[in-house]
């Protein structure tokens, strides 16, 4: 009778047993899942900002570049390498993607995005400037430089979709919750952002 | 009931390979020449077809054509990085791929001309690059007619600059890395769990016992089923045969930023 009821106890003591292993394993198999889409975000937002210092890294030549062929439009130049200034210096905490710092960056990118098309459409009434061999070159780099921009915008979008999928779904919500893991913000689609913007020159 | 076997690994193989009707998913035969708005014979396809897919075993680098009428409201740019990503073109580890698409003119639209390069091609050639080829080689050969004459020349000129830089082991590992492992644990899982099965189905349905050239073949159907449904990460296609001179072996995964030029004429 008491050799039965010490074999049950073990019995029930190992099913626990392996039950809290079980649940400890997944636990860190989840955890670890949500650190790796973590880190895809991150190199996903860390590609979104290579690509947006690309096109501020271009800046400086072609504010030179018009420079040399338009004197009297100084102001849209000025505008351009402002907008350039504040939107380098909006920084990103690449940890904490949340929707308040992406708007930040968003806002910033968006002012130089216009300052550019201005100087764009100022540019039509020079034709000597368009002809130049420097300029066109520069168009082409701009031009690669926008379609980058929405690649990789899209790009991010994706990664950050499947991680948010993951972390908000039971039962991996509650490893996201205990660990401290948040849902990471969007990009929000412009209108037109579907297709690469145009750059007219 | 072999057969029936047969009838279902090969239609969930299908289902599984073909479920997404996408233009952006790789065609169920992988080529890199897709001349959907037939602009090229068929002597200029198979010769465009064996340049490409003889610099593509040589070197891992793909360089994929494609032509169409309808660019389905994309952007060309857009349209040919999607195509690329979509499709894999290149090898997953370099992202040696490039995209060219080719739009033609017609009465009502102009004609439209893109070169993608892949993120690992980049650097062998610049956007600026690309936007010299398409304006001095390809437009002008394009305003005269000389449509596969464009698209030739610009082919010959990126596999000129791209040489050299990536050899062919990029693509023998396509599907190596870490497989052999596996395809051995499915082999050993499929002989533990399969044979007493399929024994018993087979016995039971026409009272006899199937043969061991029966069992292989159902084992090695299984096996092609699992190698063509689970691409690496399971999102991109893997052809199977590779190796001969003119042969295409399959798409590899390679990526794509947004890199290159287009040009409308």
């Amino acid at each position: 009778m008491k050799k039965k009821g010490c074999l049950i106890a073990g019995i029930a003591v190992g099913i626990i047993l392996i039950g809290i292993i079980s649940i400890v394993l997944w636990y860190i198999k989840t955890g670890n899942k949500i650190v790796r889409l973590d880190e895809g975000v991150s190199e996903s937002w860390a590609q979104v900002e290579n690509v947006y210092q690309r096109r501020a890294d271009l800046i400086p030549n072609l504010v030179a570049t018009v420079k040399g062929y338009a004197e009297h439009e100084s102001s849209t130049l000025t505008d351009v390498v402002e907008a350039r200034a504040k939107a380098t210096s909006v920084n990103v905490n690449p940890e904490k993607l949340d929707a308040a710092s992406l708007q930040q960056f968003e806002e910033a990118q968006g002012q130089l995005s216009s300052a550019l098309s201005r100087l764009m459409v100022v540019v039509e009434r020079y034709p000597d400037l368009k002809a130049s061999q420097n300029f066109s070159e520069l168009q082409a780099q701009l031009e690669g430089t926008e379609n980058r921009i929405s690649v990789e915008r899209r790009k991010f979008n994706e990664v950050a979709r499947e991680y948010n999928t993951y972390i908000r779904q039971f039962p991996a919500s509650i490893v996201a919750n205990s660990r401290g893991f948040e849902k990471k913000a969007y990009f929000e689609a412009q209108a037109g952002s579907e297709k690469a913007p145009e750059v007219q020159f | 009931m072999r057969r029936i076997l047969f009838i279902i690994t090969f239609l969930a193989a299908s289902v599984l390979s073909f479920a997404n009707d996408n233009i952006f998913s790789p065609p169920a035969v992988p080529t890199l020449v897709a001349d959907n708005a037939n602009v090229f014979t068929n002597n200029e396809r198979l010769e465009l077809e064996n340049k490409l897919n003889s610099f593509s075993n040589k070197t891992s680098t793909q360089i994929l054509v494609y032509t169409t009428t309808d660019l389905q409201g994309y952007d060309i740019a857009d349209f040919a990085q999607r195509l690329g990503e979509g499709w894999g073109i290149g090898q997953d580890d370099f992202d040696n791929g490039v995209v060219i698409v080719y739009k033609p003119k017609t009465d009502s639209t102009s004609g439209e001309v893109t070169i993608q390069t892949g993120y690992g091609i980049e650097p062998l050639i610049p956007d600026i690059t690309c936007k010299q080829i398409i304006e001095q080689e390809m437009i002008p050969s394009f305003r005269q007619g000389l449509v596969y004459e464009g698209i030739d020349n610009a082919v010959d000129i990126c596999i000129s600059l791209i040489k050299g830089e990536y050899s062919a082991n990029g693509n023998a590992d396509t599907t190596g890395e870490g497989s052999p492992i596996l395809g051995l644990a499915i082999l050993i899982a499929i002989i533990l769990m399969g044979y007493p099965i399929f024994g018993a189905i087979t016995k039971k349905t026409e009272g006899k016992k199937a043969t061991f050239g029966q069992y292989l073949i159902w084992v090695l159907a299984f096996i092609l089923n699992i190698l063509l449904s689970s691409g690496r990460g399971g999102s991109t296609y893997h052809g199977s045969s590779r190796g001969s001179s003119h042969g295409f072996g399959g798409y590899g995964g390679g990526h794509f930023g947004g890199g290159g030029a287009s040009g409308r004429w």
